[in-house]
């Protein structure tokens, strides 16, 4: 049911113009202003002091709760510890109405929306309104929605739209003009900053030592919240504390770097206790009330978890979102809480409800991009997997799925022979050697693209053991991966013609089977331990000195995942460890020990698509480009070329839609560039990049870079 | 009106932030003393046109004398009263200890109630700040408060040019809450 409910809200997402339109160009936008803003920084060195601040935060929260809280009211501000959101709110309620206020102003306070504080207020005590005083969020709260995004609520609204809900509230005509409609809220809000009898507040960052919370806002809504009324709430979840006044600097040149791509904000608040207030009559306090609420609400728990403690190094920048390229196509909706994204999904786990953020981890493509960007270091993609585990431990997998993973991958004659049926019955859909529509539960994968045929005969059934004529450089072991060995096995006669000519002596294990990836991506940790024994194995028997294979994603498994799923078992630990040691991509492998290999000119004009797992995980990027310059080919980037295709294994079958949405992007860039091949690294980009081309009618060629170099190879 | 000093050991601080401020649509003057402060803000008050400046009181205001600028410009200038006066004045005018080169920021103690009301409410914003007072970059602007932290400012505040919003379309709006025009006058 809320799966179906989740699909409904990624169709209307997708189908809004507006948001798409406003959500891509700021994606685009984002990365140069955030580069710019680093300009001169180390950005590895700012997130490495912000992990390490973060996370000793994390390891001793209560410890620093209690000095803040100590130092806060020797400072002279009255500090309560909330548990729950409903303790938060009952103590905020009972302020507000100690003090009969009737109009309270907030400023932005991701908190205070975690725990629906504005209909508390309403409900529960005199006040006739909770305004938010923050541009974005106030239109939002006229409109009755919630934020789309962090930093950015109301990103996914057009002027007209403001215009329209600005018109109401004000009752007159008013044009969609971004300058009068912004210059309308200042005049309608500056009458509620100067009536409220109560500001409430978040913050960015709680200092431990010296009790001072830190504000960052551009509007100036937040210096006002913190002036004019004469009595200020601050809202503070345990994760924003840090030991050390010290420690606000690292964090400060992140934060707004990251967030927006601005050097700082226009306004930074330190708050280190009461300060003078001029009350509603005119007359001055000496020492305004000030009440900080130190809020729990699901913290503790998260930093009691050793996986999710992780998330704690958050100083909630959100450029997790930013990146995001299903973000960039769904908006923050989806989400169905108040954090969104990546991070959001975490926190939604955490603050709000297990099981919704069960569901969210689906709409993550594993594309990695959020990790690469994370100034708190989170492994995000991690965790959400992590999520993911748990949700099937907890309510098991689909009966499809179960089947698949547990009785057909982990049996790999089985497997292999499945695909050999395939082969054959798929014969009445294939036209030409694509597939142009699929029957039953596979429909959703060629919305919007073709899907390669099984190819007739495997690559196990052409290629086998190659010794070269003179004394081999090298043994090297070839992994095919699935889509290497059933769908394209052309790219690995590429591969043998290439490491032949190396002079390397080549292997195809026969035993060899899928690397896992799939299993662990639905959640079924256990099925990919099973095949990584199997393939480690079905390696180690031949005595090689390398193992190589021409998809990043099996490369990373092998690679990478293997010694960590085996970590417990020390005998297997040790297996895997060597095993791993072996394993290299491709690229790298003929970048380096490939210098004798000559090439003839191709004279063609290639553009180069990035893989999400080549590039960010392996962190290749070079080399393929490096080699195709060998081989003589022209190379013309496009626009976006790291941009994540939409593939993500079986996330294209799980959501069709977004999958497509995101191709559609990559499409377009691909064709712009104008070149005579599109060429990449990843077999699985290769299904989907070349799919869409097909059904879009294209022309363009999607190559895999080993099929270029066996062409340009002079023989 | 502003002087352009050389051979100053604080020249290349102050371009740098001339440049940052500017980049983020702040104003920036320097003049070589008090006298030439108190001309520079009264031509200011008079081309805005404003019948009503608040102040807060400060050792700066205090030596370029903002009562007598009021007087010569033929304003209104007051401190009083900060919860009405700053919310219809057509200018505010407060000091601040430092500025930020690197980044084009102007840090202070706020604490009174006046600086914050003054530089918040009304459109327009002069910042008084000594050219001696410009510090390199934000980090060791915080290692300077670090090295006092006994004294840290009930409220410290960071201004880094005018009030902003890009949160329609992402189409960048100058003066929201806060002030629209961010003056900043260096005093050698």
């Amino acid at each position: 049911m809320a799966i179906a409910k989740l699909k409904q809200d990624i169709n209307s997402a997708l189908n809004n113009d507006n948001l798409t339109g406003a959500l891509g160009r700021f994606g685009e936008a984002y990365l140069p202003a955030r580069e710019k803003a680093y300009e001169g920084k180390d950005f590895a060195a700012i997130r490495e002091q912000i992990k390490e601040i973060k996370s000793y935060a994390a390891d001793h929260m209560e410890e620093l709760a209690e000095q803040f809280a100590k130092q806060a009211e020797k400072n002279g501000a009255k500090v309560f510890r909330a548990k729950t959101a409903a303790e938060a709110k009952e103590y905020i309620a009972k302020v507000v109405k100690e003090h009969n206020a009737k109009t309270v102003i907030k400023s932005k306070s991701m908190a205070s929306e975690e725990i629906h504080l504005n209909d508390y207020l309403l409900k529960n005590t005199g006040v006739d309104e909770v305004a938010e005083t923050d541009l974005g969020e106030w239109i939002i709260q006229l409109c009755g929605q919630r934020p789309s995004h962090m930093v950015m609520p109301a990103i996914h609204m057009t002027r007209d739209e403001v215009a329209e809900i600005f018109s109401k509230e004000t009752n007159q005509n008013l044009d969609p003009d971004i300058a009068k409609l912004v210059k309308v809220a200042r005049e309608n809000l500056r009458q509620k900053f100067l009536r409220a009898g109560i500001g409430i507040s978040g913050a960015n960052i709680a200092v431990a030592e010296t009790g001072t919370i830190v504000m960052c806002t551009n509007e100036g809504n937040g210096r006002l919240t913190t002036t004019v009324p004469p009595v200020h709430i601050i809202l503070v979840g345990l994760e924003k504390l840090v030991p050390k006044f010290k420690d606000v600097g690292p964090i400060l040149e992140a934060l707004p770097r990251s967030a927006t791509g601005q050097k700082i904000t226009s306004y930074v608040t330190m708050i280190s206790g009461p300060t003078p207030a001029i009350d509603l009559d005119g007359n001055i306090i000496e020492q305004k009330e000030l009440h900080i609420v130190l809020m729990d609400n699901g913290r503790t728990a998260m930093r009691d978890d050793p996986m999710f403690k992780q998330a704690l190094q958050c100083i909630r920048c959100a450029s997790c979102l930013n990146v995001c390229p299903v973000f960039q196509k769904v908006g923050g909706h989806v989400y169905g809480h108040v954090y969104t994204g990546g991070i959001g999904t975490i926190l939604t786990a955490f603050l709000n409800s297990f099981e919704k953020a069960g569901e969210l981890q689906n709409l993550c493509l594993r594309c990695e991009r959020c990790k690469t960007y994370c100034p708190g270091k989170i492994d995000l993609p991690a965790l959400i997997a992590e999520l993911r585990r748990r949700t099937v431990e907890k309510n098991g997998l689909p009966m499809g799925q179960k089947l698949i993973l547990e009785k057909v991958l982990t049996n790999r004659k089985l497997f292999h022979s499945l695909l050999r049926t395939a082969s054959v019955a798929q014969k009445p859909f294939v036209k030409g050697n694509v597939i142009r529509h699929l029957p039953l539960f596979f429909s959703g994968l060629t919305e919007g693209r073709s899907l390669p045929a099984i190819a007739a005969k495997p690559l196990r059934d052409k290629v086998g053991h190659y010794v070269p004529k003179s004394k081999p450089k090298a043994k090297v072991g070839y992994y095919a991966g699935c889509l290497g060995d059933f769908v394209y096995p052309e790219q690995g006669e590429a591969a043998y013609k290439v490491l032949g000519k190396m002079g390397m002596e080549i292997v195809f294990p026969l035993e060899q089977t899928c690397c896992g990836i799939p299993a662990t991506q639905m959640g079924a940790p256990e099925v990919a331990v099973k095949l990584a024994k199997q393939n480690i194995e079905a390696f180690e028997k031949e005595g090689l000195d390398y193992i190589v294979s021409l998809c990043p994603t099996c490369v990373e498994v092998l690679k990478h995942h293997y010694v960590d799923y085996l970590k417990n078992d020390p005998a297997w630990k040790e297996r895997a460890e060597k095993f791993a040691a072996k394993v290299v991509d491709f690229p790298t492998f003929v970048a380096k020990h490939g210098n004798n290999l000559k090439f003839k000119k191709l004279f063609t004009k290639a553009t180069y698509h990035d893989s999400c797992h080549m590039k960010r995980t392996l962190n290749v990027w070079k080399e393929p480009r490096e080699l195709l310059n060998k081989a003589g080919v022209k190379l013309v980037e496009m626009k976006g070329c790291d941009e994540c295709c939409g593939f993500g294994g079986s996330y294209s079958i799980k959501m069709p839609e977004i999958s497509k949405a995101i191709l559609d992007k990559k499409l377009v860039n691909a064709e712009a560039a104008g070149a005579d091949v599109l060429a990449l690294d990843c077999p699985g980009c290769k299904m989907q990049i070349a799919g869409g081309l097909d059904a879009k009618g294209s022309k363009l060629p999607v190559k895999h870079t080993v099929e270029l170099l066996a062409e340009a190879l002079d023989d | 009106m502003s002087v352009v000093l050389t051979k100053n050991p604080m020249d290349a601080l102050y371009n740098e932030f001339k440049e940052k401020a500017e980049a983020i649509s702040a104003e920036v003057h320097r003049v070589a003393d008090v006298k030439a402060a108190r001309e520079l803000v009264t031509k200011i008050i008079k081309e805005l046109g404003t019948n009503k400046v608040v102040y807060a009181p400060s050792e700066l205001t205090q030596s370029i004398d903002v009562q007598a600028i009021g007087k010569d410009a033929g304003v209104e200038m007051t401190s009083e009263n900060l919860r009405q006066n700053a919310a219809d004045a057509g200018l505010g005018i407060s000091q601040l200890d430092y500025a930020i080169a690197e980044i084009g920021t102007l840090v202070g103690n706020a604490t009174s109630i006046e600086s914050r009301m003054v530089s918040i409410l009304p459109p327009v914003h002069v910042a008084l700040v000594r050219t001696a007072n410009i510090l390199p970059n934000l980090l060791e602007t915080i290692a300077l408060y670090n090295n006092k932290l006994g004294e840290l400012p009930r409220y410290l505040t960071f201004v880094t040019g005018p009030s902003r919003t890009s949160d329609i379309e992402r189409v960048l709006t100058i003066g929201v809450h806060g002030p629209g025009r961010l003056i900043i006058v260096f005093i050698d």
